[in-house]
């Protein structure tokens, strides 16, 4: 069986299903759900974030994504971490919140969405000279820019592996993609990156070595 | 990440592979992708290649370089953008409101309403009451019957759609109108 057939969540959980509540139930590692959302809440949020583009849509989504997990803990069956898990649940809710045309349009006026300059403002400016710093900060706003321009599954394959650290297999298994097809999507977003990195560059006198 | 050759296997590739062919062409999008990605080496002899091609080109090397960089600053800084506005968000909100609690909610927010549609009845009635006259005990047959017959008046007034006073007022043409009629009827007579 495939990894991401084995992580699998039902794509329908009910909402608040009564009936679960009443009857006696297993003890899965998600019954302490303080400690998982302690634990864990930095990690889906980042992810919602950096995937969404929006703080009050993030926060929302995050909330909603331990919400789901803790309403389907019976159908958690440990042949995956909890982290991976959250993670799928929180990735379907992005798709689901995405498709529509209402977040598109708000997307650009809301209050809360994040700008690549938020982020850029960041990066911290010690140990280098300002315009190292400048620079720094320019390559970040470049990548925040150029994601944001990739389709949803570069962005999603991307995020994961290089915001999220998970290895190729295990973002398999979280988007239920082959590996040859996350490698596909990898790819492509790092062409993206990289053609980004080298325009900027040109533009930029010196040299971002020296940002080291 | 790509396989470290260890110095045995690169002096193989180098003697092997003409100095010219490792510097002439640029390592390919998905060679740098397969080196940015890190995805799982194989040792195979394409990646000792892009190894020993890394090793002679500069600019290949320091492009890789200055991307892993970018892509680790880009990490850095949405990891403490995504920590900072976590820190400014508190409403945080357990999901522990299960369905019974939901249900005891709906029911508390019921009666509160009803109590609040209920009290202002109540004050009404607490303040209606005193309006009874106390000294009306000793005359209790008396005040019933004035108060039966000031009803029945109040009764009667409201039953009429106009006040008797504005009686004359209510249509001031009925009589007229009857009277035409009258009046046309005996022509045609």
């Amino acid at each position: 069986m495939r990894d991401a057939e084995m992580c699998m969540i039902p794509n329908q959980i009910p909402g608040f299903d009564t009936t679960s509540f009443d009857r006696e139930q297993q003890a899965t590692p998600l019954d302490d759900l303080a400690s998982v959302v302690a634990m864990y809440q930095p990690r889906v949020f980042r992810f919602l974030l950096a995937t969404l583009r929006d703080r009050d849509a993030a926060e929302t989504l995050t909330q909603e994504t331990f919400l789901r997990a803790w309403t389907a803990r019976d159908t958690f069956r440990e042949d995956c971490s909890i982290s991976t898990w959250l993670i799928r649940i929180a990735l379907n809710l992005a798709r689901d919140h995405t498709r529509t045309g209402r977040f598109r349009f708000w997307k650009h006026v809301s209050s809360s969405a994040v700008d690549a300059a938020d982020v850029a403002s960041i990066v911290p400016a010690h140990e280098i000279s300002a315009e190292a710093h400048l620079i720094a900060q320019q390559q970040v706003a470049g990548i925040w820019q150029t994601v944001d321009g990739l389709s949803d599954r570069q962005r999603t394959v991307f995020l994961l592996r290089f915001l999220e650290e998970m290895e190729i297999p295990q973002i398999a298994t979280v988007t239920g993609m082959p590996l040859s097809t996350v490698k596909s999507h990898l790819y492509r977003a790092l062409d993206a990156v990289r053609a980004q990195h080298s325009k900027a560059a040109q533009t930029l006198n010196p040299s971002p070595k020296e940002i080291a | 990440m790509t396989p470290q050759l260890d110095s045995q296997q690169l002096a193989a590739h180098f003697d092997s592979v003409e100095g010219p062919e490792l510097v002439g062409a640029h390592l390919t999008a998905e060679q740098f992708g397969e080196l940015l990605a890190g995805s799982a080496p194989d040792a195979s002899p394409q990646d000792a290649f892009v190894e020993a091609h890394l090793l002679a080109c500069e600019q290949c090397s320091a492009e890789l370089d200055e991307l892993r960089q970018s892509i680790t600053l880009f990490r850095d800084a949405t990891r403490a953008y995504a920590n900072e506005q976590m820190l400014h968000r508190t409403r945080w909100v357990l999901p522990t409101r299960t369905a019974h609690s939901l249900r005891s909610g709906y029911w508390a927010a019921a009666a509160a309403m009803l109590l609040i549609a209920l009290l202002p009845m109540q004050v009404l009635y607490q303040h209606a009451r005193p309006a009874q006259p106390v000294a009306a005990v000793s005359s209790v047959p008396d005040a019933t019957q004035s108060d039966e017959a000031l009803l029945e008046d109040v009764d009667r007034a409201i039953s009429t759609s106009v006040p008797t006073p504005m009686q004359a007022l209510a249509d001031p043409t009925a009589t007229a109108s009857n009277d035409n009629f009258a009046s046309t009827s005996t022509q045609r007579k």
